[in-house]
């Protein structure tokens, strides 16, 4: 079974688009639900994503890549 | 524990620029651990740095820019909060601004967080008689957004956050940074943060005449007058 982690939609208002700063995690490590994952920035403001779900991470979108609300920034596999 | 700063204090302290970036970080935590929900800092720091996001590590040129800094008396220091590199040195009062709120409501986006910190503080400028300050974009400014508060359109504080999910529920807990140059040139900091800008290779340089000194615009300000500012932050 696999798990999106998704840049949820209630971290900012409006349709900015945020950019992917950093990974926390390696591609490919074990994490628990619940654990910090990634940071998005917004408009100055740094979000910080955690894993909706324990498994191992698949990351989709790399380091300085544009996302927006709701985008599929990885999953998890168990 | 926020080591060496104490949180909520209405004086100015004075740490290094590192202990006042972990004592921030360790304001956010325990607003997302629930041991407080409103909490702030004032520190000036005793030495000197160029702050930035840890991102800035990926650059091409970072090594010899920090090099290059570093043999010049300005460390490159890392934050948590968003945004561009930022001078950190004795001539600069931070306040950091950290709140737990609930998602959904109006107190739950980075707009809000923004004026949160950002309308006490052009009130507080008001008291002190700086008729014309508002919040906005300063082009030609470093580490420019939509919510630096200006003087008369220049540059006065440059402003960042963070947002955690607190532990356990769905509240948010915010971290709101500004950064203000007190005395001064802002010249002598604009032109660390455009060496820094050379060593990386980019082109873009910032502008002295687009950021003012607080004692530019009220020339008798003491810090002990700031306590009337943290006062605007409670409840």
């Amino acid at each position: 079974m696999s798990t999106a982690i998704t840049v949820p939609e209630d971290l900012w208002e409006g349709d900015n688009e945020g950019v992917i700063t950093a990974w926390l995690v390696d591609d490919g490590s074990q994490v628990s639900q619940g654990d910090l994952v990634a940071e998005v920035m917004v408009e100055k403001a740094q979000y910080e994503i955690e894993a909706p779900a324990a498994g191992r991470l698949a990351i989709a979108k790399q380091e300085d890549e544009v996302v927006a609300k709701g985008t599929t920034i990885a999953s998890l596999d168990d | 524990m926020t080591g060496p700063l104490d949180i909520s204090s209405m004086t100015l302290q004075r740490p290094t620029v590192e202990e006042g970036l972990v004592a921030e970080e360790a304001l956010l935590d325990m607003v997302c651990q629930g041991e407080i929900s409103l909490g702030w800092l004032a520190w000036s720091p005793r030495d000197r740095g160029l702050v930035m996001p840890r991102r800035h590590e990926r650059l091409a040129g970072f090594p010899e820019a920090r090099a290059r800094l570093a043999e010049r008396g300005w460390p490159v220091r890392f934050r948590a909060t968003g945004g561009t590199p930022v001078p950190q040195s004795p001539q600069v009062i931070n306040v950091a601004l950290a709140q737990r709120c609930r998602v959904g409501g109006s107190a739950a986006h980075l707009e809000w967080g923004y004026h949160r910190l950002g309308d006490p503080w052009c009130d507080w400028l008001g008291h002190l008689g700086v008729a014309d300050s508002d919040l906005g974009p300063v082009a030609g400014s470093y580490c420019d957004g939509r919510f630096n508060v200006r003087i008369a359109g220049r540059k006065l504080v440059g402003t960042a956050q963070r947002w955690r999910r607190v532990r356990g529920c769905r509240d948010m807990a915010l971290l709101v940074h500004g950064a203000m140059q007190v005395e001064g040139n802002p010249a002598e900091l604009v032109a660390v943060v455009n060496d820094f800008q050379a060593g990386i290779g980019d082109p873009m340089r910032f502008r002295a005449e687009r950021h003012i000194a607080l004692r530019e615009a009220i020339p008798g300000f003491q810090p002990e007058t700031l306590d009337t500012l943290l006062a605007r932050y409670r409840g």
